[in-house]
C-alpha cells in the first residue's frame, strides 16, 4: 500500500519543472500542428510564415508580427495565438481539429522564455559514440543495460529479475530463428552449468542456418520482395535466387554496407560477379503491371515512384513517398530530391508494360547455370546442330521428290484424306475417381473466350469427354476407341478449352496442364510410337510433345503459359500404320502422374489419321474447313512455284521434311533433343536483374503528374540538406549506396539498428520504424541508440550487434508485469522488463510443424507452396488458374519459403499478418482475430500438425496420458504441463475418447 | 471496450493530465474495470457520431471491368448522330488514353436503346427494366470521374482513396469508425460472384484490405468455392461438440495463462476463439440461400449454390439483416474492349433483376431507409469506339446509381458532355464519393483519420466535398 501512495505522489509532481528541450516536447507538438502550414512546403506555407527554422521563426513577417520573440512569449505572436480566445484568431485554427491542450501551450510559452532554442533533428544529427553510464553491478552485462538502468533510475525503476533459463533458451531462440529450442536443446542448455553457457547458445544459434531464415524474412518485407509482380494478372516472375542471396548473406554474416552496395548496385561493382549481380535484383522487386493499355510512361512513374519510397524507407527511414507530389510537409525533403532520387534508378533498362509471358517476359534476366548444366547444355546444343544438318542433308537428298510430294499432298489435302477423323469412344474411365462422361450427338455447352468476348455455343460433342466429379491430384484415363476397318498413320488428342475450367481454361487445377504419358494398345499388344508433334511451338518448352511418350512418368507434354491455350493438339505418329477391323478396339491411356496436382484434361477427343502425314490443329482453329496442313503449307501449295515467297518456300521446307518418312529418324532425334534442352533449360535458376542502360532524363512531375512535362530535367542528388555527392559528372547508384554507407549519413546506422532492436523488445527505440524524421517519434533511449549506431559502423557487423542485444541483461529479464509497472509503464518503452508478442506469422507456421517433427530441414531454393484452401485464387484472371501444393518435403518448408503471391498472399500468412509486399514494411502489425482462431483449429496444415504430434506423442511419451502429455507439451511449450493444464486436457481426452469410441468411423476420417 | 482502447486509457490515465488527482478507490476500480470482457465487440472511434446517422450500413454491388455508362445510364443522341465520324479533339487532346493509344478516335453511338421510367422520367437503357420500375427510389450521378485509367489501380483508388496500396479501404474505415451490429459475424464481408466471361477481372485481395489498420478491420470474403469462410468447417470427422470441448480446453489454458502474466491479448484470444465457433455455427446457415422462400428467390432470380450475382444479392441482404456494416459485392464482367452490344445484353440479365429485387426486398422490409445501396465499378467507358464494336476504358466521366440509406430517390445528379466523354455538369470526384458515403454513415471524412507516416491519413486523401444535392 505505501509504495502505492508513493507511486501516486510521484505522478502527481508537476510536469514542467524541467527546462523544455525542443526535440522532445516542442517539435512534435509543431510538427503536428503547425508544420502543415507553417512548415518545409512551399506550396501550402501560410502568411509566409515559417516556424521549423529558427531564423525564420525570430524575423518579422511582411505583415509585421514577429512569430517568436525570444525570451518574451508576450510579445512572441505564436503564444499570442495558442493561447487567444478568439476562435477566429486561435491556432491552430478550429477547422483543423488540432486543439492544444493546456499542457502543450504552457510547455510552449516556456519554451519562449526560456529563449526558444532549437534544436536539429536527433536523427539528421551525426552519430557520435556518447559516453556510457557508469553504473555497474549485477545487472550490467553490457553498455546497453547501463544506458537503460540509468533512465531506470531517473524514474524511479528498477531492472526486473533475469528470467528463468528455461525462458532465457526459448526467447532467445525464438526471437534469432523464429522457431523454439527442442527439448533436448533445452536440457542441454539447463545441464551446462558453466559461467558461458548463455554466451554459447547465442554463438551457436547465431551459427545456425535458421538464424539466417528469420532476418532474411525482415528484409524481405522491407524490401517488399515477393513471387509475383503484383498487378492485375499477377504473375510468377523469376526471383526466388535474389531471396537466396540474402539467406547466405545474413548466414555468412555479409558486412551490412556491402550487403547495401550489391543489392542497389551489384550490376556497376567492378569486377562484379554473379553473386553481386543476383543482388541487384533488389532494383527489380516493384510491382510490375501487363495490362493491356497501361500507358507507359505512367508506369514508368509508378516503378520509379516505389523504388524511391521503397530506398528512401529501408535505408533512411523517410517517408518520402509525399514529396512525389509536393515538399514534404514536416521534414526538409524537397519534391526535388525526390525526383533527384528517383534519377538514381533511371539507368535500369525497364519498359513501361513488362510483359509476363513469352521471349521478352520480365526483361533483363540473369541465367545461372550449374557447371554439370552448362556442359550438358552445350553438349545438347551441339548435337543438335548436327541432328539438324543431317536433316538438312536428308531433306536435300529427297530434293527430286519433292514436286511430287506438293502434288500429293494437295491432292491428299483436297480429298480429305490429311483430316484427323474424331472418334466417338466406346468406353471411358479414370482410375483415380474422376468420372469421364462421352458425348456424341448430344449437343453441350461450348464456351470459350475469343476475341473480346465470350462465345457460346451449344452443338453435338461430337466424341467429346468431360471430366467431371472427383479432382485427384493425378489421374490417368482409359478410352476404348473402335475406329472400324482402317489403316492408320498417327493417334491425336484434342485439348478442348473451356472457360469453366479453371487450370489455365484446359486443367482440372493447378496453372499448367501436363499429360505424361499416352500409351496405346490394340487386341493386347501395345502399339509404338515413332514421333510426337504438337500444335504450338516455342512456349513452354519443358513440356514438349516428345515427352508424353518417352516412357518417363516425370515428364511430360502440356502447357504452362496463357494466352496460346485455346484448344491444344497433340499428334502421335505411329511406328508402322496400325490396321483395324471393323471389330478391333483400340485402348488409349491418358497418363497425368505430374508433380503438379491437378493438371489434368478437363475436356478432350481423340483422333486418328490414315494421312501421310497429318499436322496436329485443334478442330475449332479451322473452323469447319479441312483439317491436317498449316495455313502457311496450304497457302503455298496453292500457289505457282514461282509465285511463292521465301517463307512460303521455308514453311515447305519444314514441312517436307516433317512429313516424309524418310527423315524420321533426324525429325526423332531433333525432337528428342528439343525435349531434352526444354527440361534443361526449365531447370536453369532464373533471375531478374538490373541491367545499366543510358538513361533517360528525369524530370520534377508537378504535383505528381506523369502527364505534365513542364518540371525540371534532374540529376541523381542526395537529398539536399544531407549533403552534395562528390562525383565528377552524373551519380550513379553505386555513388548513392556507397553514401547510404558513408560517415556522411547517419541515417542508415540508426534506422538499421533502431529495427533491429524492435525484432528484440517489440517495439523500436524509436517506435515509428519507417519515420525517424519530425513525425516520428524521438527516441526513449537516443543516447542508447547512437551508442549501438556508432558501434555498428565501425565494421557494419550484424551478427555483432545482435549479439551485443542479446546478450544484454536488459533483454534477458523477466517479461513479468507487476500491476504496477504493468500501469507505470504499459507499453513497455523504459525496458525495466522484457516484452511479450505474438511471434510472427512465419513462426506461428513454423512451430507447428517443428513441434509435430515434420519441418523440413532444408536451406534455400524455389519458393514452396504449402497447403491451401481450394478456389482461394477464383479472384484471379490473365490466366485463371489455380494452386497445386507442393510434394514431400516441400509441403513443409519454413514459412520463409512459401511462395509469396502479393494480389492473394497465402491466407494462413496473411490471417497473422505477414504483408502482401506490395509496398516496404518495416513494421508488422499483430492483431487478434477470430480468423486466426479458426486457422488454427482447422486449416490442414495445422490439423495434420496436430495428428502428427498426437501420433509421435502416443508412440514416444510412453504409456501414460499424463507421459503423452508431458511430451507433447515439451515439444510445443519446453515445459511440462501444470496440473491444472494436466487436468483440462485430461478431461478433454477422455471426452474425445468416448465419442470417438460411439463413433468410430469419424475417428477414421479424422486420421 | 478493446484492448487498445482500454491500454490508451491506462496510458493517459497514468502519464497524462487525468491521473494527478485519481485516488486509490479510483485507481483499483480502473485496473479492474481494465480487464476486457471476453466477447466484447468492437464499436468504433467516431464516439459520438460527427452528423446524424442516415444509413446504417452499405452494400455495394461493385460492377468491375468499368460498365459502359453509354449503354446502362447516360443516353447520348448527339454521340449517335455523330456516330462513325471522328471524335472532336477538343475532347481529347491531352487526354489519358488506355488501349486506344495510338489509333484514330472515332464516335461509337450508344448501341442499346433508352426508355424513360417513373415519375422522373428517368433515362434508362431499355435492357434494365427492372432497375427501371423502381427509379423512383434510385439516384443516378451522371458525372463521376476518376484519375486512373487501368483497372488495378482504379480499383485500389475507388476502394481506398489511394493510388499507393497499403491504404485501408472504405469498409475498413468504416469498422474502424462504426464498429459493426454482428456479434458473430465479420462487419465487413466481400462477395465475389461467379460467372461466365472471359474478361473476368482479377480482384486483388488488397481491394478489402485494412492497410495500415489492425488486420481485424479488413473484409472477409465469403467464398463461393470450399468454405464459405477459409477453415469454416471442421476437418472431417471432428464433430462440433469435440470442436467444442477443443475451444473450451484451450481457453481454460489460456485463462490459466493469463492467470500467470495478466497479458491482455491472451482475454482477447479467448474472445476470439469464442467468436470464431460461433461464426461456425451461424455462417454456414447464413450463406445458405436456400432456406428462402421460392418467391424471394425467384423475385432475385437466384439459383442456390450458383455463386451468381443474384445469389449474392439475396445474400448480401441476409447479411445487412444480421448487421454486417458493409457488404461488397463484386460483379467482374464489365471491360468490354469488344462486343459492347452483346456484351451489355448479357450482362444486363445477370445484374437487372437481382439489383432491383435487392432494393425492393430491402425496401419492403423497412431496411432501405438505412441500407446506402451503390452501384458502379471503378471507371467508365469511351465513346469512341475500340476495334469496331468495343469501348476502351474512360476515366473523365461515367455514372453511380445509389439508392437508400438518405439518397434522394428519383434524382439524377450531374451530367457528362453531349458526347458523354467529360463529367461536366457537378463533377463528382472518387474523394466527393468517398466523403458522401460517410458523411450518410455520420461521420466526417476529415476527421475520421488515422496517423500514417506522418500523416493524418484519411479515406478522402486531401481533398472531397459532400454532395448535398444527392440528399434527401
Amino acid at each position: 500500500m505505501t509504495v502505492l501512495v508513493l507511486f501516486l505522489a510521484f505522478l502527481s509532481a508537476p510536469p514542467a519543472a524541467a527546462a523544455v528541450s525542443f526535440n522532445r516536447d516542442i517539435r512534435p507538438i509543431m510538427s503536428d500542428t503547425c508544420f502543415r502550414c507553417h512548415g518545409p512546403d512551399r506550396s501550402s506555407r501560410m502568411a509566409g510564415l515559417r516556424l521549423d527554422l529558427r531564423d525564420e521563426a525570430i524575423k518579422k513577417t511582411a505583415s509585421g508580427v514577429t512569430p517568436i520573440v525570444p525570451g518574451k512569449p508576450e510579445e512572441s505572436a505564436i503564444v499570442q495565438r495558442v493561447f487567444s480566445t478568439n476562435a477566429a484568431r486561435v491556432m491552430p485554427p478550429k477547422a483543423a481539429h488540432k486543439d492544444l491542450t493546456d499542457k502543450q501551450k504552457t510547455v510552449i510559452r516556456q519554451w519562449v522564455a526560456e529563449g526558444a532554442n532549437y534544436e536539429g533533428h536527433w536523427a539528421y544529427q551525426p552519430v557520435r559514440p556518447p559516453e556510457v553510464p557508469a553504473i555497474a553491478g549485477a545487472t550490467i552485462s553490457n553498455p546497453i543495460d547501463a544506458f537503460i538502468q540509468q533512465r531506470l533510475q531517473k524514474e524511479g525503476l528498477k531492472p526486473s529479475p533475469p528470467a528463468a533459463r528455461r525462458t532465457q533458451i526459448r526467447r532467445v531462440t525464438f526471437d534469432l530463428t523464429g522457431l523454439p529450442p527442442t527439448p533436448e536443446e533445452v536440457a542441454a542448455f539447463l545441464n551446462d552449468k558453466s559461467p558461458d553457457a548463455y554466451a554459447k547458445l547465442v554463438d551457436r544459434l547465431l551459427a545456425s542456418p535458421r538464424y539466417a531464415e528469420k532476418q532474411a524474412m525482415h528484409w524481405l518485407d522491407s524490401v517488399r520482395y515477393a513471387d509475383t509482380c503484383g498487378f492485375h494478372g499477377d504473375n510468377l516472375f523469376p526471383i526466388w535466387p535474389y531471396r537466396d542471396y540474402v539467406l547466405r548473406a545474413f548466414r555468412d554474416n555479409k558486412p551490412f554496407d556491402v550487403f547495401t552496395r550489391e543489392q542497389l548496385a551489384g550490376d556497376l561493382i567492378p569486377g562484379g560477379g554473379t553473386e553481386q549481380k543476383v543482388a541487384s535484383a533488389y532494383n527489380r522487386l516493384n510491382r510490375t503491371s501487363a495490362e493491356g493499355g497501361i500507358q507507359p510512361k505512367e508506369y514508368l512513374a509508378k516503378y520509379g515512384a516505389d523504388r524511391v519510397r521503397t530506398t528512401a524507407s529501408v535505408w533512411l527511414g523517410s517517408t518520402m513517398g509525399c514529396a512525389e507530389c509536393h515538399d514534404h510537409k514536416f521534414d526538409p525533403f524537397a519534391s526535388r530530391d525526390f525526383y533527384a532520387l528517383k534519377a538514381f534508378f533511371a539507368d535500369v533498362k525497364e519498359t513501361g508494360l513488362v510483359p509476363d509471358r513469352g521471349p521478352k517476359a520480365w526483361g533483363s534476366q540473369l541465367a545461372m547455370p550449374s557447371d554439370e548444366q552448362r556442359a550438358r547444355k552445350d553438349e545438347l546444343e551441339k548435337k543438335l546442330e548436327q541432328a539438324r544438318m543431317d536433316l538438312a542433308a536428308r531433306t536435300q537428298a529427297m530434293a527430286d521428290k519433292r514436286a511430287e510430294w506438293e502434288k500429293a499432298t494437295l491432292a491428299a489435302y483436297e480429298a480429305g484424306t490429311l483430316a484427323w477423323r474424331f472418334q466417338r469412344p466406346v468406353a471411358a474411365i479414370a482410375q483415380n475417381g474422376a468420372s469421364l462422361k462421352v458425348y456424341n450427338d448430344e449437343p453441350i455447352d461450348f464456351e470459350s473466350y475469343t476475341g473480346a468476348s465470350l462465345q457460346t455455343a451449344k452443338k453435338a460433342g461430337n466424341g467429346i469427354v468431360i471430366v467431371r466429379g472427383p479432382n485427384p491430384d493425378n489421374e490417368t484415363y482409359t478410352v476404348t476407341l473402335k475406329p472400324g476397318e482402317g489403316s492408320w498413320t498417327a493417334l491425336g488428342l484434342e485439348v478442348v478449352a473451356d472457360e469453366l475450367l479453371p487450370g489455365i481454361r484446359v486443367a482440372r487445377g493447378s496453372d499448367r496442364l501436363v499429360v505424361t504419358e499416352v500409351e496405346a494398345d490394340l487386341g493386347g499388344r501395345r502399339i509404338q510410337f515413332s514421333l510426337a508433334s504438337a500444335s504450338f511451338s516455342g512456349v513452354s518448352l519443358e513440356y514438349h510433345a516428345m515427352s508424353a511418350i518417352d516412357g518417363n512418368s516425370q515428364t511430360g507434354w502440356g502447357i504452362a503459359t496463357y494466352g496460346e491455350n485455346r484448344n491444344l493438339f497433340l499428334a502421335l505418329r505411329f511406328a508402322e500404320k496400325v490396321t483395324t477391323d471393323s471389330a478391333a478396339q483400340l485402348t488409349v491411356r491418358i497418363r497425368q502422374d505430374s508433380a503438379f496436382r491437378r493438371a489434368t484434361i478437363g475436356r478432350f477427343r481423340l483422333a486418328l489419321s490414315a494421312g501421310e502425314h497429318s499436322w496436329p490443329e485443334p478442330e475449332e482453329a479451322r473452323r469447319g474447313r479441312v483439317n491436317g496442313l498449316p495455313n502457311n503449307v496450304l497457302n503455298a501449295l496453292k500457289k505457282a512455284a514461282d509465285k511463292r515467297t521465301a517463307a512460303d518456300n521455308e514453311a515447305l521446307d519444314t514441312h517436307f521434311a516433317w512429313a516424309s518418312g524418310e527423315t524420321l529418324e533426324s525429325q526423332v532425334e531433333i525432337a528428342r533433343l528439343d525435349a531434352e534442352l526444354g527440361l534443361l533449360d526449365a531447370a536453369i535458376p532464373r533471375v531478374v536483374v538490373a541491367e545499366s542502360v543510358s538513361p533517360e532524363p528525369t524530370r520534377v512531375l508537378p504535383r505528381g503528374n506523369w502527364m505534365d512535362d513542364s518540371g525540371d530535367v534532374v540529376e541523381p542528388a542526395i537529398p539536399g540538406f544531407l549533403g552534395k555527392l562528390p562525383t565528377n559528372g552524373p551519380a550513379t547508384r553505386l555513388d548513392l549506396a556507397n553514401w547510404l554507407i558513408s560517415r556522411d549519413n547517419p541515417l542508415t546506422p540508426r534506422v538499421f539498428v533502431n529495427r533491429m532492436w524492435r525484432q528484440f523488445f517489440g517495439t523500436g527505440l524509436s517506435k515509428v520504424l519507417e519515420d525517424v524524421g519530425s513525425q516520428g517519434e524521438l527516441p526513449t533511449h537516443p543516447e542508447l541508440l547512437d551508442w549501438l549506431a556508432a558501434g555498428f559502423v565501425k565494421d557494419w557487423d550484424v551478427k555483432r550487434l545482435l549479439r551485443t542485444i542479446v546478450t544484454s541483461y536488459t533483454y534477458q529479464q523477466s517479461s513479468h508485469a507487476p500491476p504496477l509497472l504493468a500501469a507505470r509503464d504499459p507499453d513497455n518503452r523504459l525496458l525495466a522488463r522484457q516484452s511479450r508478442y505474438r511471434v510472427d506469422a512465419e513462426s506461428v507456421h513454423d512451430v507447428a510443424l517443428l513441434a509435430a517433427g515434420l519441418l523440413t530441414d532444408k536451406f534455400g531454393g524455389p519458393s514452396v507452396r504449402p497447403y491451401q484452401p481450394e478456389g482461394y485464387l477464383s479472384a484471379l484472371n490473365f490466366p485463371k488458374r489455380d494452386y497445386s501444393a507442393s510434394r514431400d518435403g516441400d509441403l513443409y518448408r519454413r514459412g520463409v519459403y512459401t511462395i509469396w503471391q502479393r494480389t492473394f498472399l497465402h491466407p494462413t500468412m496473411q490471417t497473422f499478418d505477414a504483408p502482401t509486399r506490395e509496398e516496404c514494411t518495416v513494421n508488422r502489425v499483430n492483431s487478434n482475430t477470430p480468423l486466426q482462431a479458426l486457422v488454427l483449429l482447422n486449416d490442414p496444415i495445422f490439423v495434420e500438425a496436430a495428428r502428427v504430434l498426437a501420433q509421435n506423442a502416443m508412440e514416444k511419451g510412453g504409456k501414460s496420458l499424463n507421459g503423452r502429455i508431458d511430451y507433447a507439451f515439451q515439444r510445443a511449450l519446453n515445459r511440462k504441463a501444470t496440473a491444472a493444464e494436466r487436468r483440462t486436457l485430461t478431461a478433454l481426452y477422455q471426452k474425445a475418447l468416448s465419442r470417438y469410441k460411439a463413433a468410430p468411423a469419424d475417428a477414421r476420417d479424422l486420421l | 471496450m478493446t484492448n487498445e482502447i482500454i491500454r490508451d486509457i491506462k496510458r493517459r490515465s497514468f502519464l497524462g493530465r487525468g491521473a494527478a488527482g485519481l485516488g486509490l478507490i479510483a485507481l483499483n476500480s480502473l485496473l479492474k474495470a481494465a480487464e476486457p470482457k471476453a466477447g466484447d465487440r468492437w464499436r468504433g472511434v467516431v464516439q459520438p457520431l460527427h452528423f446524424p446517422q442516415k444509413a446504417k450500413r452499405v452494400i455495394f454491388l461493385y460492377q468491375a471491368g468499368g460498365p459502359s455508362h453509354l449503354e446502362t445510364f447516360d443516353p447520348k443522341p448527339k454521340l449517335a448522330e455523330m456516330h462513325g465520324k471522328g471524335m472532336p479533339e477538343s475532347f481529347t487532346k491531352g487526354q489519358q488514353i488506355a488501349q486506344l493509344q495510338g489509333r484514330p478516335l472515332v464516335c461509337y453511338g450508344p448501341q442499346l436503346p433508352f426508355q424513360k421510367f417513373g415519375k422522373a422520367g428517368m433515362d434508362i437503357c431499355s435492357l434494365f427494366p427492372q432497375i427501371g420500375s423502381i427509379s423512383d427510389d434510385i439516384c443516378l450521378v451522371r458525372s463521376m470521374w476518376t484519375e486512373q485509367i487501368n483497372h488495378d489501380p482504379a480499383h485500389t483508388l475507388m476502394n481506398t482513396g489511394a493510388i499507393v496500396t497499403g491504404r485501408p479501404s472504405m469498409g475498413s474505415w468504416l469498422l474502424y469508425g462504426l464498429g459493426a451490429d454482428a456479434e458473430d459475424l465479420p462487419g465487413y464481408v466481400v462477395l465475389m460472384s461467379a460467372g461466365r466471361g472471359g474478361q473476368m477481372q482479377p480482384i486483388a485481395a488488397r481491394q478489402w484490405s485494412a492497410g495500415f489498420l489492425p488486420g481485424k478491420f479488413q473484409g472477409v470474403k465469403l467464398n463461393s468455392i470450399g468454405d464459405p469462410v477459409l477453415h469454416i468447417h471442421n476437418p472431417k470427422g471432428l464433430s462440433a461438440a469435440t470442436q467444442k470441448d477443443s475451444i473450451d480446453a484451450i481457453n481454460a489454458l489460456n485463462r490459466l495463462e493469463y492467470g500467470v502474466t495478466r497479458d491482455p491479448e491472451i482475454l482477447t484470444r479467448i474472445s476470439q476463439y469464442e467468436m470464431s465457433f460461433k461464426m461456425q455455427s451461424s455462417v454456414p446457415g447464413l450463406v445458405d440461400v436456400s432456406k428462402e422462400p421460392k418467391k424471394v428467390l425467384d423475385d432475385y432470380g437466384a439459383v442456390p449454390g450458383d455463386g451468381s450475382f443474384a445469389s449474392n444479392c439475396l445474400l448480401a441482404r441476409r447479411l445487412a439483416e444480421r448487421g454486417v456494416r458493409f457488404i461488397q459485392l463484386y460483379h467482374r464482367d464489365w471491360d468490354h474492349h469488344g462486343g459492347v452490344k452483346r456484351n451489355v445484353e448479357l450482362k444486363a440479365e445477370e445484374v437487372d433483376c437481382p439489383t432491383a429485387a435487392l432494393i425492393r426486398d430491402l425496401k419492403q422490409r423497412g431496411m432501405l431507409d438505412d441500407t446506402l445501396v451503390i452501384w458502379g465499378g471503378e471507371f467508365g467507358r469511351t465513346p469512341m469506339s475500340q476495334g469496331g464494336d468495343g469501348r476502351d476504358h474512360h476515366i473523365k466521366g461515367f455514372t453511380y446509381m445509389l439508392a437508400g440509406g438518405g439518397i434522394k430517390g428519383g434524382y439524377i445528379h450531374g451530367a457528362t458532355d453531349d458526347l458523354g466523354y467529360a463529367a461536366v455538369e457537378s463533377p463528382v470526384s472518387v474523394h466527393d464519393f468517398h466523403a458522401t458515403m460517410l458523411y450518410l454513415l455520420g461521420i466526417d471524412h476529415k476527421r475520421l483519420t488515422v496517423k500514417y507516416q506522418g500523416l493524418d491519413a484519411r479515406l478522402t486523401g486531401i481533398s472531397g466535398d459532400v454532395v448535398k444535392e444527392l440528399l434527401v
